[in-house]
C-alpha cells in the first residue's frame, strides 16, 4: 500500500497551531468542572399552600427580597417570582452578566428554593470565572501573550427566563452559559406549583400514562421534522424514552414542553431541541 | 483511567487529533475548536472508557463523531443512507491528477474514515470496527470500496502489522 506513504505525509503536513495545547487544555479543565458537577436538568419541588400570612412571613425572613419585592404591587397572587439581585461587571479576563431570581411569598418552601436557587447561581459564577482562569493560565503558560488574550471576548452569564405563570404555578429556568473559545451552557428548569401541595411533574401534567404520552409524541414530532437524519439514530445514543429526569417547562397553553439539551438526541447545529406535549 | 492518565494521553497525542480532525473540516479555527470540544467530551464522560487499553478506540470514536457532526452543521456533505452506501456509493471515481490524499477526503465521511484510521493511523480493522460501532463485515466492505473509488491496489489492505 505504497500509495498511501505519500498520502500520510500530506495528510500529517497541516502545521500544528501554537495554541493548540492551550486549547487542548482548556478542554481538560472545562471536561473535569463538568464531569465534577450533578448532572440534573430538571427539578420539581414540593409547594405549600400560599397565603398572605406565610408571604410576610417570607419577606420577613428576606429583607432583601422584601426590598425588591416592595417595588412591586402584590395584587391578586400571592407569590411571585423576582429578580432579588442583578449585576453586570467587566474585568479585564471576562464580561458578566448576572440576574438572580427569587420566588417570594412562599413561605418555608420558598426559602428553601430561593437558598438553592442562590447556591447554584453562586456556583455558575464561580465555575465560570474558574474556567476562563484556568483557560488564561494555558494560554499564557503555552505561547499566548497578554495582549492576545485581551483579544478574546469572555463572558459569563446567569439569568433566568418565566416560561409561564398562573395563579397557582409557575415554570422558570435559570441558563448558565460561559462562553470562553467554545460555548457551554447549561439549563435548570423549575415547574412550581405554589398552591398545591404536592410535587408537579410530567406526570402531574399529563397522567399515569405520562411516558406513552411523550414517547408518541416525540417520535412522530421527529419523524414529521423537515429533516429527520438531524436526530441520532437509537445507537447513535439518540431519543429513546423520557423519564424523571427529563427536562421540561410548562408553556403558555399550559402544556409541558420537553427539552433536550444540545447534541444530546441531534446534531449541535440543531441546538437545544423542544417538544411540546398537548395534553 | 484516571483524568489525569487521560489528560496526559490526550496532551501527548494532540498533534495526531489535530490532523485528524483537520482533514475532515479543513479550516485551522474549527478544527481547533473540534479537538478542543472532544477533549472537553471525554473527560466529561471519562466513566465511560472501560479499560485504559481501549482509550485510543474511545476517544477516536469521540474526535470522529465530533467532526462528522460539524460537517453535517454546515451541510456541505451529505449522509447516506447506509443502503446506498454499500451498494452503489463507489462508482464515481474522483479525478486521478489530485493527490491520493484529497481524493480520500473527497469521499463520503463514512468510508473516508475507514481508510484514514487504516492507513494514516494504522489501526487494524478490529480496532477501526471499534471506534466506528460498525461490525466488521462493514468496515471491510467501506474500506474495499473506498480504495476501489480510488484505484489503488486492494492488496495487504486488511493485513494487519
Amino acid at each position: 500500500m505504497n500509495e498511501f506513504q505519500s498520502a500520510k505525509l500530506e495528510y500529517e503536513s497541516p502545521e500544528i497551531p501554537r495554541e493548540l495545547e492551550s486549547r487542548v487544555r482548556a478542554g481538560i479543565a472545562e471536561g473535569k468542572r463538568r464531569a465534577g458537577r450533578r448532572r440534573v436538568t430538571v427539578r420539581t419541588f414540593t409547594a405549600i399552600a400560599a397565603c398572605f400570612a406565610v408571604l410576610f412571613a417570607g419577606l420577613n425572613l428576606f429583607p432583601t427580597f422584601a426590598a425588591a419585592a416592595a417595588e412591586v404591587p402584590v395584587v391578586g397572587q400571592v407569590f411571585r417570582v423576582l429578580t432579588v439581585r442583578s449585576w453586570h461587571q467587566s474585568d479585564g479576563d471576562a464580561t458578566y452578566d448576572v440576574s438572580q431570581p427569587a420566588v417570594s411569598g412562599g413561605g418555608d418552601f420558598a426559602e428553601k428554593i430561593n437558598q438553592e436557587i442562590q447556591k447554584r447561581v453562586d456556583e455558575k459564577v464561580a465555575e465560570g470565572n474558574q474556567a476562563i482562569q484556568e483557560y488564561k493560565e494555558a494560554f499564557l503558560s503555552t505561547g499566548g501573550t497578554e495582549a492576545e488574550w485581551a483579544q478574546h471576548d469572555n463572558k459569563v452569564s446567569v439569568t433566568y427566563s418565566i416560561k409561564s405563570q398562573t395563579d397557582t404555578t409557575v415554570s422558570f429556568v435559570i441558563d448558565s452559559n460561559v462562553s470562553i473559545a467554545d460555548a457551554y451552557q447549561e439549563e435548570y428548569y423549575y415547574n412550581l406549583d405554589v398552591a398545591d401541595d404536592q410535587e408537579l411533574t410530567l406526570k402531574d401534567l399529563l397522567g399515569d400514562d405520562w411516558v406513552n404520552v411523550c414517547n408518541t409524541s416525540i417520535k412522530q414530532q421527529i419523524a414529521g421534522s423537515k429533516d429527520p437524519s438531524v436526530f441520532f439514530d437509537a445507537s447513535m445514543g439518540g431519543f429513546t424514552t423520557v423519564d424523571e429526569n427529563t427536562g421540561f417547562y410548562i408553556n403558555a397553553a399550559g402544556n409541558p414542553v420537553v427539552v433536550f439539551p444540545r447534541t444530546t438526541i441531534a446534531i449541535g447545529a440543531m441546538g437545544q431541541v423542544e417538544f411540546e406535549i398537548k395534553k | 483511567m484516571s483524568t489525569e492518565q487521560l489528560s496526559d494521553y490526550l496532551v501527548e497525542n494532540q498533534a495526531r487529533f489535530y490532523h485528524l480532525a483537520y482533514s475532515y473540516l479543513h479550516e485551522r479555527e474549527e478544527t481547533l475548536d473540534a479537538v478542543q470540544s472532544a477533549v472537553c467530551k471525554a473527560l466529561e464522560h471519562i466513566r465511560t472508557l472501560k479499560s485504559p487499553e481501549a482509550v485510543r478506540t474511545w476517544f477516536y470514536r469521540i474526535l470522529i463523531h465530533e467532526c462528522t457532526d460539524r460537517l453535517r452543521a454546515r451541510k456541505r456533505v451529505t449522509f447516506l443512507p447506509p443502503e446506498t452506501l454499500d451498494a452503489g456509493a463507489y462508482e464515481d471515481p474522483l479525478p486521478q491528477d489530485e493527490s491520493l490524499a484529497r481524493r480520500v477526503d473527497a469521499l463520503p465521511p463514512e468510508i473516508q474514515t475507514v481508510i484514514k484510521l487504516r492507513f494514516y493511523e494504522e489501526m487494524s480493522l478490529q480496532e477501526i470496527a471499534g471506534v466506528t460501532g460498525w461490525n466488521l463485515n462493514t468496515v471491510k466492505t467501506r474500506l474495499y470500496g473506498g480504495l476501489r473509488r480510488l484505484k489503488v491496489s486492494l492488496e495487504g489492505a486488511d493485513q494487519d502489522e
